[in-house]
C-alpha cells in the first residue's frame, strides 16, 4: 500500500511536515525543532510525528536551505577554482562593485571569500568570442596545477570555470574527465555543467558555489535517504528545486545548487496551484515568517523565474523564482529613530524571542503588537504550549516606543503593523509596477506563520479587494512542495539578431536542447508520456542590454513572434520600438509530471451564505476605522464551506491568525480557503 | 507634528517611489551606460525644490539634481509649468555635469490643481549628443565643441512629445537609437515617478504629506548633525594635483580648507586653479556633490538622503576656478571632480586619521574603444572602468580592484562582453602584485589588463591621476598611481594618462590601476598576514623581507629570521 506522500520543508526554527493521504485527501501536519549542527535528525524527528507507516509512503518531497546556509556560514568543502590562464582573478575581482546598500560605505569588508587567491589556478587554453579554438587546452598543465592546489589545500572539491565555455564546452569538460580520472576522490564541478550562458564571472561562481556545497549536500542526503530506508521507506525522495518542480536525489546531489532556495519555492508551487484550482488570474503571494516577507507575482498561474540570483556576495545563473525577500515579519523588532518609528531588519527570532513570549525577550516586535492590538490572545494558542503576555507586550511597546514618540502602548502597536504594511506594501508594488501590472488587479495569497495576520492590512493599504488564506497556512509551503512535478531546465548563450534564418538555428538548437531535457527527464524515471518541453526565447531589442522571455510554440513565425516580443515590451514597459529584436538565450523547461494531492475540499458544509458563530468577542484594534472595536472571534477548524462571516473578525487556528477588518467579509469556499473580500465602496 | 509611524511610512512611500523610477529606467534604457554603469541620478523634490528622497546611482550625482532643478525653474518660471510636461536640459553650468548628462525634469500636478506640488528629475549619461569625438571629448576648449546644449526645452508638452525638439536631438546625435531609446526610458521612468508621487499625496492628504515631508528632512539633519558631532572641531587644508587639463596645461593645483565648528561642516574649494582651456573645469553643481558625498560617508552612510541630510554643509568656490566653471568653459572631461573626491578626507586624515581610509587609487581608470567591428562592420563604442585598490584603515586592509569611491555599485564589463562587442580581445587581466601600498593594513591591489586589437579604431583611457600618487596614513605607504602604457615594448611605447590614440590589428595597450594607500608601519603588520599575503600572491616575497620586514622563503614563514630583521631596523 502507497497510500501517503510527504513533504517535508527546513526552516530556520522549525521543520514543517506534512503527510497527504492520497485514498482520503485527509492531511497530517507535524512540527520539529531545526537542528542545525545534524539536519537530518530534524528532519526524521518531523516525520516521525506524522505517525504514517513509511512503508506506506510513495514519495517524499524535501525542501532545505542547507546548502545556502553552508554557503552564508561558510561551512562547505575546502574548495579549489581553475580557469585560464591569464585570468585567475575573474572569480576575486567579479564585478567590481559594492552591493547597493554599501554605496557609500567607504570601509566596507566582505565576508570572506569561498576559495582563497591562492587555490585558485590557471591553465592554457583559450577560445574566442566566436567559440573558435585558439589555444589548446594544456591537460598536461592542468594535472600538474590541479595537484599542486589540492595538495596544498588539501581540497575536497574542484570547480572549472573557462571563458566562453557556454559556446563550447569541449575544454572544460575534457578537463573535467580528466581530473576525475587524476583525483577520484575530489568533486569536480564544470561550469558547462550547470549553465550555458554568457559572462564568466557570474558563470564561475556558479560552477565554485555548487563545487563548495556538493560534498555536504551529498553526504546529507545519503545519511537521509539510508535512516529512511532504516524506518521502511521504499518510495522515490524528491528535492524541491529553487524555481518550483523536484529532482530525484540522485540529480540533486550532482546539483545541489538548485536546491538553495528550495524553501520558499514551495510556497509559490502551492499558490500557483491554488490561483489554477480557484482561477485567479492575478496573485501575489505574502509569505511572511518570524524574519522576512517573501513576495511574488503569479500571472494566469505561473509565477515568473529568473535566471540569476544573489547567495550570500555571489552571483549564481540558477533557474529561481522571482521572488523578493524584505526584512519584516513577526519576530521583527521595533525601534525609534530621531521621532521615526522603524521596523526590523533586526530581528528576535526564537530565542529570545517577542515580549509576549515571556522566553526573555525585550525588545517589541510585531507579535509583541499583534497581542496589544488583540489579534493574539492566550485563547489563540489553544492546543500549544505558546503562552501570552499582552500586558508585558504592552508595556514594551510603551516603555521601548511610547515614551520617545509620545505614543499610547496601542498607538506604537498600531504604528508597528503599519510601517510592517507599509515596507510590504513597497516590496509588493515594485514586483507589480515593474511587469507593468495594476496592483489593484491582484488577490493576496497570505501564508507562512504571520501572512493572514498582516495579509488583510497590507490588501486595505493597497486597496486590493480580495485575500485568500489557504488552509494550514503555517505549513502551507510544504504543503506546496506536495504539488511539484519533477522538473528540469536546459539553456543556450545564442546571439543573434531575429531573422527566418536565426529562427530556423534556434527551432534547430531547440531540438537538441529538448533531447536533452528529455534525457534528463527518463534518467529521473519519467516515462515519454509525463513529459512536456516548454520553450522560451530571452530577446531583446538590438542595443539593449535587458531581455524579455517569450513563449514559443513550434508554429510560431519571426514576425508572430516578433508581436510577442513587442506586445510583452509594451506590457512590460509601457512602449515598443521600431528597432530589430535580437534572439539571447534559448531555455528548455522539462516537466515530468506527477500525480498531484487534489486541494482538499471540506467534509464539512452548510448552506452558503450561512453566518458563522463566533466562539467569544473581544476588542482588537481596526485599521479601517483607526479605532479599538469588538471583533467576533472564530475557530477556523469548526468553519465549514459555504460560512460567511463579516468582518471586524479574528480567525484563531492555533498556529496563526486571519485578522478581518470592518467593511471586509470571509466566505469559507470548497476547499476551506478563507476568502476575504472588501465591500467595494 | 505628524506621529513617527506616519513619518516613516511616507518616507518609505517616497523612497519607494524613486525606486520604482529607478526600475524603470535601468529596465528601458537602450545604453549600457545606464543600465551597467549606473551613470544616473533620480530624485523626487516638494514643491519648495528641496530633495525629498533620492535612488542609488551614481554617487557624483548625489545632490547633483538639487542645483539642476532650481535652475531649471527659475529658467522656465513656476507660472510657465503645466500638467504634463517634461522638460529637458544639458547646459553644464546649470546641470552640473558635462553636456553628455542630460537631466529630464517634470513637475508633478495633483489632479485639477493649477500648481505642482512636487518635482521629478532624472539625469542619465547618454551615448552622443555630437560632441567634437565620438565616444568620450578630451581636448574642447569651450562648450560648442561638447554637442547639442538644451537650456531647458519642454521636451513633452502638456502630456504630448514635441516632434521637433525630437528631430533636433536626432539629427545632432551619431548614435541616434541609443539616444532616443534612452529619451523613452527617462519619460517612463518620469511618468513611473509622477504617478506615485499623486497616489502617495492623495493617500495621506496634502496637508499631512507637506508637513510629513519637512518632519522628514528635519530626521536627515538631525541624524547628519548627531554623527558631524563626533568629529572634532576645526580647520585643516589639503592639496593635490590633477595630471592636466587635456590640451597642454597641468599639472593643476586643487585645494580644499575644511572648517568645522559650530554644527556647520564648510568645504571652501577657492584656492584651487583658475578655471583653465581644456574640458576638466568642474560646474559648481558638481563641486557642491563632493562635499555632499565626502558628509554622507562621514555621517550616514546607509541612510537614504533628503534636503536636510546637507543642512549643515557649505561649499564655498571662486567663480572662474577650476570649481565654478563658467561659460564658455570647457567641462566635459569630469575626472578633476572624480580625482578631487577624496581632497576633504585629505584634509580631514590630518585630524582623525584613525577614523578615515587611505587614498583610494586616485580617480577612475576607464577606458573605450570606438570603431567600425572587424567582423560584423557595425559601428561600436564600448567602455569599462578598472577597479582599483582602495586605501587601508586602522581596522583593515583595503579592496582589491574594487570601483573608484566615486562609483562603487558600478560593474566592470565583462571580458565576454568586450570581446563580443568590440574589436578588443584581451589576452590577460588580474591583479598586480604588490601594487597595494605597505602598511599595518595594506592597501589594496590594483589591477592590470593587457588588449590585443583586433581591428582598426580609436582607443581612449581616462585618468587624471597619473602622475600623483594615493597617499598612506600614519605611515602606511603611498603607491604607484594609476597609467596606461600604450604599444610596450615597440618604439612607440609611451606610459599616458588621458589619452586618444588610433589603433589597428595587432597593437598592444596595457592598463595598470592605481593602489590603495596602506595605513600605519608596514614593519609592524602581523607576520603571519603577510605570510598570507605572500601565499595568496598579493605580496612578493620580496616585498615582504623589503618592506614588511617580513622573511618567507618559499611560501614557508621564517619567524626567527622576521624577528632579527625587525630588530635591527627598530
Amino acid at each position: 500500500m502507497s497510500n501517503f506522500r510527504i513533504a517535508v520543508d527546513i526552516g530556520g526554527t522549525f521543520v514543517d511536515a506534512v503527510a497527504f493521504n492520497t485514498q482520503t485527501d485527509d492531511i497530517r501536519l507535524a512540527k520539529a525543532l531545526t537542528t542545525p549542527e545534524e539536519p537530518s535528525r530534524g528532519v526524521l524527528n518531523a516525520v516521525e510525528s506524522l505517525g504514517v507507516d513509511m512503508a506506506d509512503v510513495s514519495i517524499i518531497v524535501h525542501g532545505t536551505t542547507l546548502g545556502l546556509n553552508a554557503i552564508i556560514e561558510r561551512r562547505g568543502a575546502k574548495t579549489g577554482l581553475i580557469t585560464n590562464k591569464g585570468f585567475r582573478d575573474i572569480f576575486e575581482i567579479g564585478r567590481g562593485n559594492l552591493p547597493d546598500y554599501e554605496m557609500y560605505n567607504l570601509s566596507y569588508q566582505p565576508p570572506a571569500p569561498l576559495i582563497p587567491r591562492r587555490f585558485i589556478g590557471e591553465v592554457a587554453g583559450r577560445l574566442n568570442t566566436y567559440g573558435e579554438e585558439l589555444i589548446p587546452l594544456d591537460e598536461k598543465g592542468l594535472i600538474e596545477t590541479a595537484r599542486g592546489l589540492i595538495e596544498a589545500g588539501e581540497l575536497k572539491s574542484l570547480a572549472v570555470s573557462f571563458l566562453y565555455s557556454f559556446l563550447d564546452p569541449a575544454h572544460e569538460q575534457k578537463a573535467k574527465a580528466l581530473l576525475r580520472e587524476h583525483f577520484p576522490d575530489v568533486v569536480i564541478s564544470a561550469a558547462s555543467d550547470i549553465v550555458r550562458e554568457h559572462r564568466e564571472y557570474e558563470r564561475s561562481c556558479t560552477a565554485v558555489l555548487e563545487a563548495y556545497i556538493r560534498p555536504i549536500f551529498e553526504r546529507y542526503l545519503d545519511q537521509l535517504q539510508t535512516e529512511l530506508a532504516e524506518r521502511g521507506f521504499a518510495g522515490t525522495f524528491l528535492t524541491m528545486r529553487s524555481s518550483g518542480g523536484a529532482m530525484t536525489a540522485e540529480v540533486a546531489k550532482s546539483s545541489p545548487l538548485h536546491s538553495v532556495l528550495s524553501g520558499p519555492a514551495g510556497g509559490i508551487v502551492g499558490a500557483s496551484h491554488l490561483a489554477q484550482t480557484l482561477k485567479r488570474d492575478f496573485v501575489l503571494t505574502l509569505d511572511t515568517g518570524g524574519t522576512s516577507v517573501d513576495a511574488c507575482v503569479i500571472k494566469n498561474g505561473a509565477p515568473d523565474v529568473i535566471h540569476e540570483t544573489m547567495l550570500d556576495i555571489y552571483p549564481a545563473l540558477i533557474p529561481v523564482y522571482d521572488i523578493r525577500c524584505i526584512g519584516a515579519g513577526g519576530g521583527s523588532i521595533a525601534w525609534t529613530d530621531t521621532g521615526l518609528l522603524k521596523v526590523g531588519p533586526k530581528s528576535a527570532g526564537s530565542v529570545p524571542g517577542p515580549i509576549a513570549y515571556n522566553r526573555g525577550g525585550t525588545e517589541p516586535t510585531t507579535t509583541d503588537a499583534a497581542a496589544v492590538l488583540g489579534f493574539l490572545h492566550p485563547s489563540s494558542f489553544e492546543g500549544t504550549s505558546i503562552t501570552l503576555d499582552a500586558e508585558g507586550a504592552a508595556k514594551g511597546i510603551e516603555d521601548r516606543l511610547g515614551n520617545t514618540l509620545k505614543l499610547s502602548a496601542i498607538e506604537g502597536a498600531s504604528g508597528i503593523f503599519r510601517v510592517i504594511a507599509a515596507q510590504t506594501v513597497g516590496a509588493l508594488r515594485q514586483i507589480t509596477v515593474e511587469r507593468g501590472l495594476d496592483p489593484k488587479d491582484f488577490t493576496i495569497v497570505g501564508f507562512g506563520g504571520a501572512g493572514p495576520l498582516v495579509a488583510t492590512l497590507v490588501a486595505h493599504e493597497m486597496e486590493i479587494s480580495e485575500v485568500i488564506i489557504p488552509q494550514f497556512p503555517s505549513v502551507f509551503s510544504a504543503w506546496g512542495m506536495m504539488s511539484s512535478d519533477i522538473m528540469t531546465d536546459v539553456s543556450r548563450t545564442f546571439i543573434a539578431e531575429l531573422t527566418d534564418d536565426s529562427l530556423k538555428q534556434a527551432f534547430d538548437l531547440f531540438d537538441a536542447l529538448g533531447a536533452e531535457a528529455k534525457d534528463l527527464l527518463t534518467a529521473q524515471g519519467m516515462p515519454e508520456e509525463k513529459q512536456q518541453l516548454h520553450r522560451r526565447l530571452d530577446m531583446r531589442y538590438v542595443g539593449q542590454e535587458h531581455t524579455l522571455s517569450v513563449a514559443l510554440t513550434d508554429t510560431m513565425s519571426t514576425k508572430d513572434l516578433s508581436d510577442a516580443f513587442h506586445k510583452l515590451h509594451l506590457e512590460r514597459y509601457g512602449h515598443q520600438i521600431d528597432e530589430s529584436l535580437e534572439i539571447v538565450n534559448l531555455r528548455v523547461g522539462g516537466v515530468g509530471l506527477l500525480d498531484k494531492p487534489r486541494m482538499a475540499q471540506l467534509d464539512k458544509r452548510v448552506t452558503p451564505g450561512t453566518v458563522a458563530d463566533p466562539v467569544s468577542e473581544r476588542d482588537a484594534y481596526c485599521f479601517v476605522k483607526n479605532a479599538m472595536t469588538r471583533f467576533g472571534i472564530y475557530r477556523r477548524q469548526k468553519l465549514s464551506s459555504g460560512h460567511v462571516i463579516k468582518g471586524p473578525a479574528i480567525i484563531d487556528e492555533g498556529t496563526c491568525s486571519t485578522v478581518v477588518y470592518s467593511g471586509q467579509t470571509v466566505s469559507v469556499d470548497d476547499y476551506g480557503c478563507l476568502v476575504i473580500r472588501t465591500a467595494q465602496s | 507634528m505628524i506621529d513617527g509611524p506616519t513619518l516613516e511610512i511616507i518616507r518609505k512611500y517616497l523612497l519607494s517611489a524613486t525606486e520604482e523610477m529607478r526600475r524603470t529606467l535601468i529596465r528601458t534604457a537602450f545604453n549600457p551606460v545606464i543600465y551597467e554603469v549606473f551613470d544616473f541620478g533620480i530624485s523626487v523634490y516638494n514643491k519648495e525644490l528641496q530633495l525629498m528622497a533620492d535612488a542609488p546611482g551614481l554617487a557624483t550625482f548625489l545632490g547633483a539634481n538639487d542645483y539642476a532643478i532650481k535652475k531649471l525653474y527659475d529658467y522656465i518660471g513656476e507660472e510657465n509649468f503645466d500638467d504634463g510636461d517634461i522638460i529637458i536640459m544639458n547646459y553644464p553650468y546649470w546641470n552640473s555635469a558635462h553636456a553628455a548628462d542630460v537631466t529630464l525634469a517634470a513637475p508633478v500636478f495633483m489632479p485639477g490643481a493649477d500648481r505642482p506640488f512636487a518635482y521629478t528629475c532624472i539625469r542619465a549619461h547618454w551615448l552622443d549628443l555630437g560632441a567634437k569625438d565620438p565616444g568620450y571629448v578630451l581636448d574642447s576648449t569651450d562648450m560648442h565643441q561638447e554637442g547639442l546644449i538644451m537650456p531647458g526645452l519642454k521636451v513633452v508638452k502638456a502630456g504630448k512629445a514635441d516632434r521637433e525638439i525630437i528631430d533636433l536631438i536626432r539629427f545632432n546625435s551619431r548614435m541616434p537609437r541609443n539616444v532616443l531609446g534612452d529619451l523613452e526610458a527617462q519619460i517612463a521612468a518620469t511618468r513611473t515617478g509622477q504617478a506615485r508621487l499623486i497616489a502617495i499625496r492623495e493617500k495621506f492628504g496634502g496637508e499631512v504629506f507637506d508637513k510629513a515631508v519637512r518632519q522628514i528632512m528635519d530626521y536627515g539633519e538631525e541624524v547628519t548633525r548627531r554623527n558631524l558631532a563626533k568629529l572634532p572641531e576645526g580647520t585643516w587644508e589639503a592639496g593635490d594635483f590633477i595630471d592636466d587639463d587635456g590640451v597642454g596645461s597641468g599639472p593643476l593645483a586643487v585645494h580644499v580648507k575644511v572648517t568645522h565648528e559650530n554644527g556647520r561642516f564648510i568645504a571652501d574649494f577657492s584656492e584651487s586653479a583658475d578655471a583653465t582651456r581644456g574640458p576638466v573645469n568642474v560646474p559648481v553643481g558638481l563641486t557642491q556633490t563632493l562635499g555632499k558625498v565626502a558628509l554622507k560617508c562621514l555621517t550616514s552612510p546607509h541612510e537614504a538622503s533628503n534636503a536636510g541630510s546637507f543642512r549643515p554643509l557649505e561649499v564655498i568656490t571662486r567663480p572662474g576656478s577650476i570649481f565654478h566653471a563658467e561659460y564658455p568653459s570647457a567641462t566635459y572631461t569630469q575626472w578633476s571632480a572624480i580625482g578631487s573626491s577624496e581632497l576633504i578626507f585629505k584634509a580631514l586624515a590630518k585630524a582623525i586619521p584613525e577614523r578615515l581610509i587611505a587614498s583610494s587609487g586616485g580617480d577612475i581608470l576607464g577606458f573605450m574603444m570606438v570603431g567600425k567591428h572587424h567582423r560584423t562592420k557595425r559601428m561600436f563604442a564600448l567602455s569599462n572602468n578598472e577597479g582599483v585598490g582602495w586605501g587601508a584603515s586602522a581596522k583593515h586592509d583595503g579592496l582589491n580592484a574594487t570601483n573608484h569611491i566615486t562609483s562603487t555599485v558600478v560593474r566592470n564589463t565583462p571580458v565576454e562582453v568586450l570581446e563580443a562587442n568590440s574589436s578588443m580581445f584581451i589576452e590577460s587581466m588580474g591583479l598586480t602584485q604588490d601594487s597595494g601600498g605597505a602598511g599595518k593594513h595594506r592597501g589594496g591591489l590594483g589591477q592590470y589588463r593587457r588588449i590585443r586589437f583586433e581591428g582598426d579604431g580609436e582607443f581612449l583611457s581616462i585618468t587624471k591621476k597619473s602622475e600623483s600618487r594615493p597617499w598612506g596614513l600614519a605611515g602606511g605607504h603611498d603607491t604607484n598611481p594609476s597609467g596606461i602604457y600604450i604599444f610596450p615594448d615597440t618604439d612607440r611605447a609611451k606610459r599616458v594618462g588621458t589619452y586618444r590614440v588610433t589603433v589597428a590589428k595587432d597593437d598592444i595597450i596595457e592598463t595598470r590601476s592605481g593602489g590603495g594607500g596602506g595605513y600605519g608601519d608596514p614593519a609592524t603588520r602581523e607576520p603571519q598576514k603577510v605570510l598570507d599575503d605572500v601565499l595568496d600572491g598579493y605580496v612578493s616575497e620580496q616585498a615582504a623581507r623589503d618592506t614588511f620586514k617580513v622573511v618567507v622563503n618559499n611560501g614557508v614563514l621564517d619567524l626567527a629570521a622576521t624577528e632579527k630583521l625587525r630588530a635591527d631596523i627598530a
